[in-house]
């Protein structure tokens, strides 16, 4: 190609970069109206089932260990939108961790309790229930100072080809939006309704999980839950949704 | 297993002959069972399997559930409002569990 063919090809993705970056819309606007309903109503959402349990975790205290309750009074003002920041860079140690993260540290070092553990139905409850706090606050995630290498990484890992079938998020999640795969839709591959209570797995789990499923649809190497890798995706993933509401616990497929 | 909760919804008053609903989602794997574990033994099937609902006494609404059913499962139903009083909602599970949730309903 010459120079000239590279650079219209680049204005091109460009164009199609900031066409697609403007309509980018919650994983539930490609749910059926049924199951949107379903999501919409804490009656039939079992989702809630983890944040009733989170809430009673949350104000538990267990031994001398002061409980969540103790620092976060109120949570329902004190907490609000506090979800939609994350991923975000913790100030102690430099490096980037999503709400799950922060919820382990919070336990590790303040209530000096055992960590829970990824995929926890603890963690997950306590996870959801502090996510259900900020249901309809946009996502406000930064990009900046610190958070520049993760959000660089993440960006780099969503256009990368990886795996057997040698797919890049990117052609999927912003090239056939809306197309079929398998029995599903294609959505645009945001977070906002994670912990997600998903059919597949007839419980609550994590983007982290998710992603994991991904990866290993595509048969590329599974991250661990916390990698970095994924922190870094979830942070790209969190930027491309800013502006949409949270809307944890959803209800996937 | 998980702990066991259940979101119970209805109206919390009713007028005396009005028709309510009431919705009942609860927490549950309903383990078929049928699979073989590390050991080589069979897992036991672990279902709820029978969901009773009293108001005021009387019997009012009687699920029994099968392997067939999602786990968490959710139904609904309806009731007439007769006179103040508990609905008693009890879960029977397999190996002989039993949980039992109250939710009161104020006619007027």
């Amino acid at each position: 190609m010459s120079a000239a063919g590279r650079a219209f090809a680049a204005a091109l993705l460009a164009l199609a970069g900031t066409a697609g970056a403007g309509e980018i819309k919650s994983g539930s606007a490609f749910l059926s109206p049924q199951m949107q309903r379903q999501q919409a109503d804490q009656a039939r959402n079992p989702g809630w089932l983890w944040v009733e349990q989170g809430e009673e975790l949350f104000s538990r205290r267990e031994g001398d260990a002061p409980g969540c309750i103790s620092c976060h009074a109120d949570p329902g003002r004190s907490l609000r939108g506090a979800a939609a920041r994350y991923p975000q860079i913790d100030a102690a140690s430099g490096k980037l961790i999503n709400l799950e993260g922060r919820i382990e540290q919070c336990r590790a070092v303040r209530q000096k309790r055992p960590a829970l553990g990824h995929e926890s139905q603890e963690l997950l409850g306590l996870a959801a229930y502090v996510a259900s706090l900020s249901q309809g606050v946009p996502v406000s995630v930064s990009a900046e100072g610190a958070a520049k290498p993760y959000y660089e990484a993440g960006k780099a890992f969503y256009e990368r080809r990886q795996g057997q079938l040698n797919l890049a998020c990117t052609q999927c999640h912003d090239g056939l939006v809306g197309r079929k795969l398998r029995g599903d839709t294609i959505s645009h591959g945001v977070g906002t309704g994670y912990p997600a209570y998903r059919l597949e797995w007839n419980g609550l789990g994590s983007l982290h999980r998710r992603l994991r499923a991904c990866s290993l649809g595509v048969r590329a190497t599974q991250f661990d839950y916390g990698s970095d890798d994924y922190l870094a995706l979830e942070l790209y993933l969190a930027v491309r949704a800013r502006g949409l509401p949270v809307e944890a616990p959803g209800l996937r497929r | 297993m998980a702990s066991f909760n259940a979101r119970i919804t209805m109206p919390a008053e009713a007028r005396a002959g009005e028709i309510v609903e009431v919705r009942v989602l609860v927490r549950h794997p309903m383990d078929r069972g049928g699979q073989v574990d590390a050991g080589g033994a069979t897992v036991p099937r672990k279902i709820l399997n029978r969901l009773t609902v009293t108001y005021a006494g009387e019997p009012v609404f009687r699920y029994d559930m099968h392997t067939g059913v999602s786990a968490n499962p959710f139904v609904s139903f309806t009731t007439r409002a007769v006179e103040t009083g508990d609905l008693i909602f009890e879960w029977r599970e397999d190996g002989g569990a039993t949980y039992t949730r109250t939710a009161r309903l104020v006619v007027t």
